[in-house]
Order: structure tokens, then C-alpha cells, then sequence
């Protein structure tokens, strides 16, 4: 481990145990820890926010040269390029992430005139495709519904046995059918789905911690 | 059209899809939606919150599912604006403080005033800020979505700090999301979490029903669906009508996975038949 590596992983160690202590134990005399790492946190902030900064240099630069070098389909770089600033554009002047929303700086009649172009785009537009695309997903199923759920195995049996269970249970006109179509969901969601969740979870969990504390204290050595 | 043919094409069910679900939602069909224990839940916790308490609504949700969580926010909110509460909307997901003004255009903000009983605070860009707002909101949010000094809110005069929150409702379609809540806000403060998720996440939130780390848990537009039953205002998310659709989409899908191994059974018996 060269000195600098030795440096950052103090700096690693002390930041990450100093923010572990606090979350646990209360301290306000002589010094109020939780202030102190409330203050640290919106420095964190500054930073995370210069991040998005640097992934929109990175695009701009990817797009910018795919256009300058005819890459392959580098006409959707330019849409891509268009709708990126030109949206950010017009959200700045005219959204709930406005840069001057009182108007102190950009006129009002300016922020009157992108205002509907803005809710023109988000409501109608981006509201309306991204639904549409995802509720291209019913489809699929539908379609794997036929092609794949098999009950090749005792597993996959069981499995797609709950799955339908599930489906029905889940489907309101079902109830009008045979209630006990809700009572057998509810059962397979609260208990073996429950169950199997917790493991999983559990299991994830231990798995940070041992990952984190690994991280911290550097383990294997040197590593 | 043949067994085999339907599997190497399948437009048929695609267009038996496109049928079930568009028919009933033209045609306007309603159903009548029993209401399940943790949607319940949820709304029998709100109705017990003593007079203004604080109530953080966090839209943790992109455009793309509209469809499922946007219909839950519309008729929770309204909910709260029936009762005398104080609600602050804020955001993980940069999509949600344009959601959450679409959902305050679409509901009754009865008389209930801007600043002095809710306001929206934005885009919470990570966990730092997730926490830090636990002990300072303005702080970290200096001034709300219309550029108004926080300072100057009388809502946040009130509760100058998240943790003062009587409830926490988050419509999470993903990470950030629950999780945040229940790892910053319901563990360190003990305040009370609700979710309004997505059909395919909801079961792996309900651990955190039955261990009693949430108070409540919204499925899909189903869940939107029995909330507008609860609170008498059928048809302002437009939930109630989707259900005929959505139950006849579930029971298509029951049909074709049915079908499938029908087909699938039949097609292995004859292979059985061919090799003997």
C-alpha cells in the first residue's frame, strides 16, 4: 500500500465509522456529532449534484462526436442532443425545477409563454410515451403466459400453481366469483411469499454488512 | 389457427388482449372492488391522525408507471385534504414534483391554503438530503417549487423538521424509495411509513407489513381502486373503471398459461406416441 492509498483509506475508515456511530449513539456535548454530520451530509449533496453535471458533459461529448464523425445512426444523437438541452431549457425557465420561478430575473411574460409549451411536453408527450412503452409489458406476458409457464418439473408446478392463484386472487371479478379466491392471495403473499422475502432479505442484508466492514478495515490486507 | 402457429405468431394474443382491456374501459363497466386488509390500513391510519399533523408525501415515481401509482397519489392525497392535516410533497425520483403538481391540479383542495397547510419542497436528489431534512428542512430545501423562501412558509414554521412527521407515504416505483424511508426516517425516528407500490414490488414490501414497519401498503390501481371505494369518491382516478379491463386481462392471461400447458401436454403425448 503506497502512502497516498494508506491516506485515503484513513479518510475511508474514519468517515464511514464516524457516520455508522452517529446514526447509533447520540451525541451533543461537546460537540453536537449529529450537526456536525448533518453539515457533512449537505457538502455530500454539492457533490452528488456536480455528478449529474459530469454525466451531462459525458453524453454531450459521446453524441457530439458521433454527429462530428458520422458514427452509425448518428442522427439520433442530434434528437438526442435536441431534446436533452431543449427540454432542460425549457424546464428551467418553466417547471417545478425552475431556476427563477418568482420571476425576479427572467420576465414573466417569457415564463408565461414556455409555461404551457413545458406542460405540453412533460403531460402529453413524456407522461403519454413512457405509459405507452411500458404498458407494452402486458403484452409480452400475455404472450410468455402462453409460450412459457409450464409445468415441466414439481417445482415449476407449484410455482406456476401459486402464480395463477395469485393472478385470480388479484383480479377483482374473481371475488364475485368464489371470495376464497382473495383468502388463498392473501394466504401465499403473507406467508410463503413473506418468508421467502425475509431469507432474501436477511440474507442481502449480512452480505452489506460484511462487504462494508471488509471495505472499511480493508480486508484481505493490502487489497 | 393452430397450437404451434400460436406460438411462433402471437398477434392473436396480443389483439385478445388489445379486446379485453379497451372494451371495458369504453364501455365504462364498473365492478364492485372488496377492499383489502392493507389498503385498510392505510386509510384508517390517516383517519385516526389528530388534527395538524404533519403528513410527508414522498412521489417516488417516473412517467413511465403513471398508469399504476398516479391513480394511489391522487386518491391518498385527497384523503388528506378531507382532514384537517398538514402535507408536505417532495420527490427521490426527478419525475415526481411535476407528478405531484399534476395531482394537486386533479383533486378538491377544499379550503386549504398554499404555505400554511401544504407546500411542495421538490426533488430530494439523495439520502443525504433524505436525512439531513430530518432535523432541518430549510436547510436543505432553501426555498419550495415556486421559488418561495422556506423561511417564510408558515407550514415549515410549524415543523421546521421532518422528523416531526406524524406519516410518511411514498408511491415508490423502484429504488430510491421505500427503502430510504425505512432506513432514515422510520428506523432512526420511528415514524410511521405507508407505501403505494407497483403490482410486481408490492410482495416484497409485505415483510415490512407484517413486521408492522408499515402502516399501510397500496397495490397497483387495484389499490386505488378500493381507496376511492373508502373515501366516497368514485371516479377521480379513474381506478374503479380499469378494474373490468384489468380483471379480464388477468383472466385472459389465466386462459393462455392454461392453454399453453394443454397444448404443451398434448404435444408431449404425441411425441410419447411417436417414439413407442
Amino acid at each position: 500500500m503506497t502512502r497516498g492509498e494508506l491516506i485515503l483509506q484513513i479518510l475511508i475508515f474514519s468517515l464511514g465509522f464516524f457516520y455508522a456511530f452517529v446514526y447509533y449513539v447520540n451525541v451533543s456535548q461537546p460537540i453536537d456529532l449529529q450537526a456536525s454530520s448533518d453539515q457533512l451530509f449537505a457538502y455530500l449533496t454539492a457533490m452528488l449534484t456536480a455528478a449529474f453535471a459530469i454525466g451531462i458533459i459525458n453524453l454531450t461529448r459521446v453524441h457530439v462526436n458521433n454527429v462530428r464523425r458520422k458514427r452509425p445512426a448518428w442522427r439520433y444523437s442530434i434528437i438526442l442532443i435536441v431534446c436533452l438541452y431543449g427540454m432542460a431549457i425549457i424546464s428551467m425557465i418553466s417547471s417545478p425545477f425552475a431556476l427563477d420561478p418568482t420571476g425576479a430575473v427572467i420576465p414573466g411574460s417569457l415564463i408565461d409563454a414556455v409555461t404551457p409549451i413545458w406542460e405540453f411536453l412533460y403531460y402529453k408527450i413524456l407522461v403519454t410515451i413512457n405509459s405507452s412503452i411500458f404498458s407494452l409489458l402486458a403484452f409480452f406476458i400475455a404472450s410468455a403466459a402462453y409460450r412459457a409457464f409450464k409445468a415441466r418439473t414439481f417445482e415449476s408446478t407449484i410455482l406456476l400453481a401459486a402464480g395463477l392463484l395469485v393472478v385470480l386472487g388479484q383480479a377483482p371479478i374473481m371475488d364475485l366469483v368464489w371470495p376464497g379466491f382473495a383468502a388463498i392471495r392473501a394466504w401465499i403473499l403473507s406467508f410463503p411469499n413473506t418468508a421467502g422475502q425475509r431469507g432474501i432479505l436477511i440474507g442481502a442484508a449480512l452480505g452489506i454488512l460484511a462487504f462494508s466492514v471488509r471495505r472499511l478495515i480493508r480486508y484481505p490486507w493490502g487489497r | 389457427m393452430s397450437m404451434s402457429s400460436l406460438r411462433s405468431d402471437p398477434r392473436l394474443i396480443y389483439l385478445l388482449l388489445a379486446l379485453v382491456v379497451t372494451v371495458p374501459i369504453l364501455t365504462h363497466s364498473v365492478i364492485p372492488v372488496p377492499v383489502t386488509s392493507t389498503t385498510q390500513g392505510l386509510y384508517d391510519f390517516i383517519q385516526k391522525l389528530p388534527a395538524d399533523s404533519l403528513v410527508v408525501l414522498s412521489f417516488d415515481y417516473s412517467t413511465s408507471v403513471v398508469p399504476e401509482l398516479h391513480p394511489q397519489a391522487i386518491v391518498v392525497t385527497q384523503q388528506l385534504f378531507m382532514r384537517p392535516l398538514k402535507i408536505l410533497f417532495v420527490a427521490q425520483w426527478t419525475d415526481g414534483p411535476a407528478l405531484a403538481d399534476a395531482v394537486l391540479d386533479a383533486i378538491d383542495k377544499g379550503n386549504k391554503t398554499y404555505g400554511v397547510d401544504y407546500a411542495t419542497l421538490g426533488y430530494i436528489p439523495n439520502s443525504a438530503t433524505l436525512l439531513g431534512m430530518t432535523t432541518d428542512i430549510r436547510q436543505f430545501f432553501p426555498v419550495d417549487t415556486h421559488g418561495n423562501p422556506t423561511d417564510a412558509l408558515p407550514i415549515i414554521k410549524e415543523f421546521p423538521a421532518a422528523k416531526q412527521a406524524a406519516l410518511v407515504i411514498t408511491f415508490a416505483a423502484g429504488e430510491p424509495g421505500l427503502s430510504q424511508y425505512l432506513q432514515y426516517w422510520q428506523a432512526r425516528f420511528n415514524i410511521p411509513v405507508a407505501v403505494g407500490a407497483t403490482a410486481s414490488s408490492a410482495p416484497g414490501y409485505l415483510p415490512f407489513y407484517s413486521s408492522g414497519q408499515l402502516v399501510g401498503i397500496l397495490v397497483s390501481i387495484r389499490g386505488a381502486a378500493e381507496y376511492e371505494i373508502l373515501i366516497h369518491r368514485l371516479g377521480i382516478s379513474g381506478a374503479t373503471s380499469a378494474m373490468v379491463a384489468q380483471s379480464a386481462a388477468h383472466l385472459l392471461i389465466f386462459a393462455m398459461v392454461v392453454f399453453g400447458n394443454v397444448a404443451y401436454f398434448v404435444a408431449r403425448g404425441r411425441k410419447k406416441d411417436g417414439a413407442e
